[in-house]
């Protein structure tokens, strides 16, 4: 009941991502498709697309284009004083009328013409205390990553936990020209994932109108084949959470899978409760019995039982209520979420949830009791077929144990996927390396920055680049190789990095040589599934001229190195080609001695520091930075554990009591048994056979369904472990175990009893 | 056969110590059949479950067939137990999922008789009682006296050198019970012992012997005929 809840509350959380703006149905984002041989998407679109929509089509009531510059540096001045904060929500440029189309309110400042000029910000209550001390801050001001410098001029309230447009500082976008994503802002053919574009569609405007108009688009701003792969789309607010084609950070499948699971563990607990309540009924035969005799009608007997069940349910709810409120910090903590119980929402699932455990449990037992013949049940000569639901109570274990079997077999799926990943040879080295920003990259920095990581002890090698082979940023542009008057369909992920990158990553070269140390792109070096692509041996590549980024970048391929993964194993390896161009080496990548860390760590901190002083030091270690890609994954591993476990515990608790009321009628049995000469072996058996034959039973239904399951949630991995035999026979072996020390327990007390003492009572 | 001396056995709870058997001696020999009598609670049913090596005694020894089994383990007095003793009581005690044949069938599986041979056997035995057309049916289908036969054909399914009756009439109306009565008789004579309990001197006369107990003692032992 607990877990339902809880389960409840993570449902309607994500399922209340902003719904809390004034019209969330007219409010959609631009998004891009690429219909090449395959569909790409993306949730962003080139910036000038929210322009042309606004000026073009007369469709929005308002268009407003963002950018968002993540984890960003805000610097500001008090005195003499600078405090440098970093800012993992990072800062939004955006448009005059973004914060209309959303219901962000300002509690201090004009929200007329807002942004309409440049060097205008707006920050949250709670930023301002952070970065202030104070709400009172208009007129202050803040400086973005070392560059513009922006005056408050209104103060929001505080973000609401549900929505995923969590920025909580935003800055006119007029100013992004003092950027240099700014350079894109009249590019079509490129699309930065921080660029997004929303609208508010005029009252009566349908998406399929406007789909429509924007259709228009690619045909004005691209020539040739791009004309009809590029299209631009809108997508419903409501769908940005769940999408997963795009971005969304919840896939509605997990929620789905969640709330089953909170149902599975909701009917286990009602299949027990019934079971033993029936079982019960057999001992209350002859209250009932009495009752009857005395005069009582069936369905008074019914609303009795069904009156008992209800006062043990309720119960049930008040301990599970006061269990929730207990766990749902650790929730939060698991989700990365501050969700709080909405009390009007959650008291009525409860009061439905209630209503419904108490006659689905309470009815059979009722029915059954109320349905006694009164003079058996006085002469106690009731059997087990009378209370009918021995074959019932078959069905119902037998459901327990298909419940615990599918989430034992998706536990050890999920583990066993989640230490492939962790472990599987990515084709490079990711121990013992940290990562550095580099905000700064001119020739001169870098080459001081080189000399001195170097000449730290304990420094192995050091590698200048865009990012690490396994990277959550990855740009992807269009190739053409060979000088062919049409580019390949499809596209390469260009790399920059220096000439240490491979030696460093260990990434192996199976043809051709390393690129020369070099500022500019001289050469290429490219993967083997670049050479795939093409239909090429990797050695017949070399010296073959490709040019990627619309044609602006091109050298001969020097190289070509063993696939690595470029992200996680959710994704495909992608074409990858690696090229210097000391202007994208946004990263320092350090391998050293891990026996040396401590120092090592202090003496990048020291360098880094010195050599940008106005920036804020922060550093990461590759393996923790690949291990953030199954952050969601890990997550969903913690959760599905805890469920089989709960799940486990209510099935043999359920177990439990049927052996108990299955051994009380059969001490007899087992009395005579014994009489006859069955040793305790033989007993057992008696038990053990039953049970064998419903796990049986519950694994032929569990194996298919489990195996659906599973099936569905690997496909999300590109690289994955097969589902072996050998994980079925894990779960029916580890179930088998657990029902067998239960049952046994039971079981062998039955069993020991002393014959004589179970043949006296007659 | 049998040879008890000065057998003891208490029962405790936490207040009372009962006495149910006070040195007590007696002995039965092969092919007799004994009817033990006495009031309610004078350890009548105690006295059959330590000779039927279902309970221990406290003191005293008990030599059955010239062995002193008075310290034998549990496995020990199952194992002697399975092929040298039947059962047959009050109540019966056959199983209820099981059929006749069935129920009939459990002690030849526990002695590890072969299956065929069962076959033959249950059949023999079912014949003898006359119960070979009821051998499909469910105990709770059957008469008491049918019950009856069924639990005793079930005592003699493994041949055994001794049969225990505790109260074997105790359920049944009087014509049930002298069938079963003139049963025991009949397998009595061809060489089984026989050691029965009993409240009814119309039983016991079947008997060659009654013994009395009073308060777990021997008090006296009429010869019949
Ligand atoms: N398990 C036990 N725990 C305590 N006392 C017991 C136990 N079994 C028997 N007794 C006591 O031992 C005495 C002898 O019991 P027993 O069952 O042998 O009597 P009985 O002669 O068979 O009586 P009945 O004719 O009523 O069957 C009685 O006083 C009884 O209460
Ligand atoms: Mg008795």
């Amino acid at each position: 009941m607990a877990c339902g809840i809880l389960i409840f509350t993570l449902v309607t959380y994500h399922l209340s991502f902003d719904t809390f703006h004034k019209n969330p149905d007219r409010i959609y984002r631009f998004v891009t498709e690429w219909h090449d041989d395959e569909i790409d998407r993306s949730s962003s679109v080139p910036m000038p697309v929210g322009t042309a929509f606004r000026t073009d089509f007369s469709l929005g009531q308002i268009t407003a284009r963002t950018f968002l510059m993540g984890n960003s540096l805000v610097t500001i001045n008090q005195g003499n004083d600078v405090k440098k904060f970093r800012e993992e929500n990072g800062v939004t440029f955006a448009e005059p009328g973004f914060l209309d189309i959303f219901n962000f309110p300002l509690i201090k400042g004009n929200s007329k013409e807002l942004f309409g000029k440049p060097k205008q910000a707006v920050v949250t209550e709670k930023v301002a205390f952070k970065f202030f001390g104070t709400t009172d801050v208009i007129g202050k001001v803040i400086k973005v990553e070392n560059k513009t410098q922006f005056t408050i001029v209104g103060v929001l309230k505080n973000i609401p936990a549900n929505t995923d447009l969590n920025t909580e500082i935003y800055v006119s976008y007029g100013s992004l020209i003092d950027y240099d994503a700014f350079g894109n802002d009249k590019n079509w053919g490129g699309v930065m994932s921080s660029s997004k574009a929303y609208t508010l569609l005029q009252p009566g405007v349908t998406r399929a109108a406007a789909d429509m108009a924007l259709a228009q688009l690619p045909k004005k701003h691209f020539t040739g084949r791009d004309a009809s792969v590029w299209k631009f789309k809108l997508q419903p607010l409501s769908d940005v959470h769940f999408n997963t084609e795009f971005d969304a950070y919840a896939s509605k499948t997990y929620l789905w899978a969640l709330f089953f699971i909170g149902l599975f563990l909701i009917i286990t607990a009602c299949v027990n409760f019934v079971n033993l309540a029936t079982a019960q009924a057999l001992n209350r035969a002859k209250e009932v019995g009495i009752r009857k005799v005395m005069g009582s009608l069936p369905y008074q007997l019914f609303w009795q039982f069904i009156a008992e069940t209800a006062i043990i349910t309720l119960v049930g709810v008040i301990v599970a209520v006061g269990l929730a409120e207990l766990f749902l910090p650790m929730l939060n903590g698991l989700f990365k979420t501050e969700m709080d119980f909405h009390w009007m929402q959650l008291s009525l699932f409860i009061v439905f949830a209630t209503v419904v455990v108490i006659f689905l449990s309470g009815s059979y037992p009722g029915l059954v009791l109320a349905r006694f013949q009164p003079i058996l049940a006085l002469k106690s000569k009731l059997s087990q077929k009378d209370v009918g639901g021995f074959s019932l109570r078959r069905v119902l274990v037998v459901t327990q144990f298909v419940i615990s079997q599918v989430l034992i077999i998706g536990s050890i799926v999920v583990v066993a996927q989640m230490r492939y990943a962790q472990t599987a040879d990515l084709g490079f080295k990711k121990d013992a390396i940290v990562l550095l920003p580099m905000p700064k990259n001119d020739k001169a920095t870098v080459g001081t920055m080189r000399n001195q990581l170097s000449g730290i002890p304990g420094v192995e090698s050091v590698t200048f680049c865009m990012g690490a082979p396994a990277s959550r940023s990855n740009s992807t542009t269009g190739i053409n190789y060979d000088n062919r008057a049409e580019d390949e369909h499809w596209g390469i992920n260009m790399k920059s990095a220096d000439d240490q990158y491979i030696s460093t990553f260990n990434i192996k070269l199976v043809a051709g040589r390393n690129v020369f140390a070099a500022d500019t792109v001289r050469e290429f070096l490219v993967n083997e599934t670049v050479a795939r692509k093409l239909g090429i041996q990797p050695k017949d590549l070399i010296g073959k001229k490709i040019a990627v980024n619309g044609g602006t970048i091109k050298g001969p391929v020097v190289g070509v190195v063993k696939d690595f993964y470029n992200h996680s194993f959710h994704s495909e390896i992608a074409p990858i080609c690696i090229m210097t161009q000391s202007d994208n080496y946004y990263t320092a990548a350090v391998k050293m001695d891990m026996r040396h860390a401590k120092e090592s760590l202090a003496a990048f901190e020291k360098i880094w520091s010195s050599t940008f002083p106005e920036e804020l030091y922060s550093y990461q270690f590759l393996d923790e930075s690949i291990a953030r890609f199954y952050e969601l994954d890990n997550t969903l591993l913690k959760l599905v554990e805890a469920f089989a476990a709960i799940a486990i515990i209510i099935s043999c608790l359920g177990l439990y009591g049927l052996v108990s009321f299955m051994a009380v009628p059969k001490t007899k049995e087992i009395g005579v048994r014994k009489v006859l000469g069955a040793n305790i072996g033989q007993v057992l058996w008696l038990f053990g056979k039953e049970f064998t034959y419903l796990l049986l039973i519950a694994f032929v239904i569990a194996a298919p369904l489990a195996g659906w399951a599973m099936h569905n949630y690997l496909q999300d991995f590109k690289y994955k472990i097969s589902l072996g035999p050998g994980i079925f026979l894990a779960a029916i072996a580890s179930t088998f175990v657990i029902a067998a020390i239960t049952v046994s327990y039971r079981a062998t007390i039955a069993a020991l009893t002393n014959p004589v003492k179970s043949l006296r009572s007659e | 056969m049998i040879k008890i001396t000065n057998l003891e056995k208490f029962y405790r709870t936490e207040e009372v110590e009962t006495i149910a058997l006070n040195k007590l001696s007696m002995e039965v020999k092969k092919g007799e059949f004994v009817a033990i009598m006495g009031p309610s609670g004078c350890g009548k049913s105690t006295l059959l479950n330590i000779l039927g090596l279902l309970d221990d005694p406290d003191a005293g020894s008990y030599l059955f067939n010239d062995i002193e089994v008075a310290d034998f383990n549990e496995r020990k007095r199952a194992d002697l137990r399975k092929h040298n003793i039947g059962f047959v009581f009050q109540s019966f005690n056959l199983i209820d999922e099981l059929t006749v044949f069935e129920n009939v069938e459990l002690p030849l599986i526990y002695t590890g008789v072969a299956a065929a041979d069962r076959v033959k056997k249950v059949e023999a035995v079912l014949d003898k009682m006359q119960i070979m057309h009821r051998r499909n049916h469910y105990p709770q289908q059957l008469s008491g006296g049918q019950q009856q036969r069924v639990a005793i054909a079930r005592a003699v399914v493994n041949t055994p050198k001794i049969i225990l009756a505790d109260e074997p009439t105790g359920n049944l109306d009087s014509s049930n019970g002298n069938d079963v009565m003139e049963l025991l008789t009949d397998l009595n004579e061809q060489g089984t012992t026989i050691i029965m309990v009993t409240h009814s001197e119309h039983d016991a006369r079947y008997s060659h012997r009654i013994i009395r107990l009073l308060d777990g003692q021997t008090v006296v032992e009429n010869i019949m005929i």
